[in-house]
C-alpha cells in the first residue's frame, strides 16, 4: 500500500480497525461459517443424533436387551476377533513393508507402494469376491480345500482375511512417509555403537516412529470393525456364527427391528466417537513427530 | 591403530565415486581427507567404517584384513555430519547408549555408566546438560555429544565426517580446534572428512587431498601447501592465479600465450604489485577493484592481456602504495609453480 501510494501521489486512508489484508466482511465470514455448520449438522450431526434417539426409543431396558441378545454377543465377539487378528497382523506387514520401501532399494518398489494402495482403490465387495473366487467351493482351490475339510469361506477365517485385506494398507500409509523424513542416520548411528540390528529397531527406530503407528493403528481398527462390503460376501451371514456387527445391524433392520438394530449401531457409532477422539489426541503428536523430523532435517539444511 | 586401504573400488550405478584408492594411516595420527563434493571422501570414510562397502579392494585395521565385517564388529567411532543423535533420548542416554547395548556379559555395571558418561560430559564441557534432548542444544553443543557418545565406547579409531559442516564459522573455529586438543590428549588414530582447506589444514597431522575417486596427494599440511604434487591440490589449497602461457629467462617473466603453453599457478600473496619494475620480470595491468575490509588487502587487477588477476597484501604495504582504481601499474611474481600443460 505504501507502494503504491508514493507511485500515484496521492495519499491512501489506512483502514482504521487493524484488518489483516485477507479478512472478509463479517457477512461473507457469517454465510461461510453458517453454510459450513449447517452442512455439518444435516449431513453428519442429525444423523448420529438419530441413531442414538432411535436405539433409545423404547427406554434403557430395551436397549439393554437388545445388546445382551446372544445373537447380538456373538456378532461383538466375532467383530472384535477379526479386528483381533487382521490389526495385529497388520501392524507387523505394515511395519515391514514401510521400512522396506522407506530404507531400501529395490526392483518393484514401486510396484509394492502401488499395491499397498490396492484396497484403497478397490471395491470392498470385488475384495470379497476375490477372496469367494478362491476359496469358494467353485473357487480355485476349492475342491483341495473341501477334501481337507477346511472352510474358510462362509466361515471365520474368510471373515478374518477379508477384513486383513481391506485394512491393510492403514499402518504402511501412515509410516513411509514418516520413515523416508526421517532416513537412516540415527539407524547407522546405533550399529556403530555396537548396537545389534533388534537393538537398533527397537531402540532407535521404532521410538521415532510411534505415534505415526499408533495413529495407523487406530485407523486400521476403526475400518477393521466397521468393515462391511468384503465381509458382507464372504460371511453368508450365519446368525450367531458369521455376523459380525455391520452384518447383525443390517439384518435386524431389514428385519424391522429398529430399536435392536440402532442399538448394535450406537456401540459402532461410539466406537467412531472413540477413535475420532483418541485419533485427534495422536495425530497431534505424529504430525509433532513429523514437524520435528523435518525441522531436524531443515537444520541439517543450514550448512 | 593403524588403518589401511589398498585398491578400494567403489561405483554408484555409473558413477566411479572411488578409483583404485590406496593409502595408510598410522596409529596415533589426524588424517584429514580433504575434497570437494563428489570427490569421493565421504565414501571412502564410510567404507573405512563399514557403513559402505567397497566392490574391491581391502580395508586393514593394524595389518588385520577387516574389508568383510560389519560396522558393529569393528569399533570404530563414526561422528556424523548431522549429528544423528537420537533425538528421542537425553544427552546422558545418548551417550550412554553403546555401553548399554552391550551383550550382557561386557556391559558395564550402571555405577560404571554414569561415571563413564560423566566423564565424557566433563570433556565435553556438558556437564549441566546432562538431561536436555537433542533438540534443545546448540549445533555446536550437539555435535560435541555426538562425539562422546562415539568416544564412550572407546574406539579403536575415531571417524568425523565433515563434523564441522553444519556449524557457523565462528563455533567451527572454536570446534576444530577444541578437537585438535582433544586429539592431543587422546591420541586415538582419526579420519575426518572436509571441504575446508583451512580446516585441513590447520587441524591435521598430514592431508589426504582427493579429487573425482583418487588421492591426489597425502602429505603433511605444509606440504601439500606448499609443494602441491598437482594443478589439482594448488588448485584446491588456497586462492590461486592461473595464467597460460610460459616461463622465459632468468626472471622468469610470464609471457601469455592463449593457444597453449604452460600452466602458470601463482598465490595472490606472491604477487607484487609496484607503479616501477625496476628492472624485475613483470607484467603490466590496471587496477580494478580494492577489497580493504579484513586483515589483507585484497585488489583485483586487469592483465595486459585481459584476464583478471587476484593480489594480496598488507594493510602497511596498501597504505604505502595509495593505489586507486583504473591506475597502470607493474605486477612482480615472487613464486610461481609451473605445470606442463600434458600433466594436466
Amino acid at each position: 500500500m505504501a507502494t503504491a501510494s508514493s507511485l500515484s501521489g496521492e495519499i491512501l486512508t489506512v483502514p482504521t480497525a487493524a484488518q489483516p489484508a485477507t479478512g472478509e466482511s463479517a457477512l461473507v465470514r457469517w454465510l461461510l461459517t453458517g453454510a459450513a455448520v449447517l452442512f455439518l449438522a444435516v449431513f453428519i450431526f442429525l444423523p448420529l443424533g438419530i441413531v442414538f434417539a432411535q436405539a433409545f426409543a423404547k427406554g434403557l431396558a430395551a436397549y439393554w436387551d437388545s445388546l445382551r441378545e446372544p445373537d447380538a454377543l456373538s456378532a461383538m465377539r466375532l467383530t472384535l476377533i477379526a479386528a483381533g487378528i487382521a490389526v495385529p497382523l497388520n501392524l507387523v506387514f505394515g511395519v515391514t513393508a514401510a521400512w522396506a520401501i522407506a530404507k531400501f532399494e529395490f526392483v518393484g518398489k514401486s510396484l509394492l507402494t502401488t499395491l499397498i494402495d490396492l484396497p484403497f482403490s478397490v471395491s470392498p465387495v470385488v475384495s470379497g469376491f476375490i477372496y469367494v473366487l478362491l476359496f469358494g467351493l467353485q473357487g480355485l482351490l476349492g475342491p483341495w480345500l473341501a477334501k481337507h475339510n477346511i472352510q474358510i469361506i462362509f466361515a471365520v477365517p474368510g471373515i478374518v482375511l477379508a477384513t486383513i485385506f481391506v485394512t491393510f494398507p492403514f499402518v504402511a500409509r501412515e509410516l513411509i512417509p514418516l520413515l523416508q523424513a526421517q532416513g537412516q542416520e540415527e539407524e547407522e548411528a546405533a550399529l556403530a555403537l555396537g548396537a545389534s540390528g533388534w537393538q537398533t529397531f527397537f531402540r532407535v527406530s521404532l521410538p521415532n516412529i510411534k505415534w505415526g503407528l499408533l495413529y495407523g493403528v487406530i485407523l486400521c481398527n476403526a475400518r477393521a470393525m466397521g468393515e462391511f462390503g468384503a465381509v458382507s460376501v464372504v460371511s453368508g451371514h450365519i446368525r450367531g456364527l458369521t455376523n459380525t456387527m455391520p452384518l447383525h445391524i443390517e439384518i435386524l433392520y431389514n428385519e424391522y427391528q429398529f430399536t435392536a438394530a440402532f442399538a448394535v449401531a450406537s456401540l459402532l457409532a461410539l466406537l467412531a466417537l472413540t477413535t475420532l477422539v483418541v485419533k485427534s489426541a495422536v495425530e497431534w503428536r505424529a504430525r509433532r513427530q513429523l514437524a520435528d523430523s523435518a525441522r531436524w532435517e531443515g537444520e541439517k539444511g543450514t550448512a | 591403530m593403524s588403518i589401511e586401504v589398498q585398491n578400494i573400488t567403489k561405483k554408484f550405478g555409473q558413477f566411479a565415486a572411488l578409483d583404485d584408492v590406496s593409502m595408510q594411516i598410522r596409529s596415533g595420527e589426524l588424517v584429514a581427507l580433504l575434497g570437494p563434493s563428489g570427490s569421493g571422501k565421504t565414501t571412502l570414510l564410510r567404507i573405512i567404517a563399514g557403513l559402505e562397502f567397497a566392490d574391491s579392494g581391502t580395508v586393514r585395521f593394524d595389518g588385520e584384513d577387516i574389508t568383510g565385517r560389519t560396522t558393529r564388529d569393528r569399533r570404530v567411532g563414526f561422528v556424523f555430519q548431522h549429528y544423528a543423535l537420537f533425538r528421542h533420548m537425553t544427552v546422558f542416554e545418548n551417550i550412554a547408549f553403546g555401553l548399554r547395548v552391550r551383550p550382557r556379559r561386557a556391559r558395564p555395571s550402571k555405577e560404571q555408566i554414569r561415571a563413564k558418561v560423566h566423564e565424557l560430559l566433563k570433556l565435553i564441557q556438558l556437564q549441566n546438560l546432562a538431561n536436555r534432548f537433542p533438540s534443545q542444544l546448540s549445533g555446536g553443543q550437539r555435535q560435541r555429544v555426538a562425539l562422546a557418545r562415539a568416544l564412550a565406547v572407546e574406539p579403536s579409531v575415531l571417524l568425523l565426517d565433515e563434523p564441522f559442516g553444519s556449524l557457523d564459522a565462528k563455533v567451527r573455529v572454536e570446534l576444530r580446534r577444541w578437537l585438535r586438543q582433544l586429539h592431543d590428549e587422546v591420541h586415538i588414530t582419526s579420519v575426518f572428512v572436509t571441504h575446508d582447506q583451512d580446516e585441513a589444514l590447520e587441524v591435521s597431522d598430514r592431508v589426504a587431498v582427493m579429487n573425482q575417486g583418487r588421492v591426489e596427494q597425502v602429505g603433511t599440511p605444509e606440504e601439500v601447501y606448499h609443494y602441491p604434487a598437482t594443478p589439482f591440490v594448488y588448485n584446491f589449497l588456497g586462492n590461486v592465479n592461473l595464467f597460460h602461457g610460459r616461463i622465459e629467462g632468468e626472471e622468469r617473466a610470464i609471457l601469455h600465450d592463449d593457444t597453449g603453453g604452460d600452466l602458470v599457478y601463482v598465490r595472490p600473496h606472491l604477487l607484487e604489485i609496484r607503479r616501477q619494475a625496476n628492472g624485475e620480470a613483470h607484467f603490466r595491468a590496471t587496477v580494478k577493484h580494492i577489497h580493504s575490509a579484513g586483515p589483507l588487502v585484497k585488489v583485483e587487477a586487469q592483465a595486459e592481456w585481459g584476464e583478471r588477476v587476484h593480489v594480496e597484501m598488507s594493510q602497511e604495504q596498501f597504505r604505502d602504495l595509495q593505489l586507486i582504481r583504473n591506475e597502470a601499474v607493474v605486477i612482480i611474481p615472487r613464486e610461481l609453480k609451473v605445470f606442463q600443460k600434458n600433466a594436466v
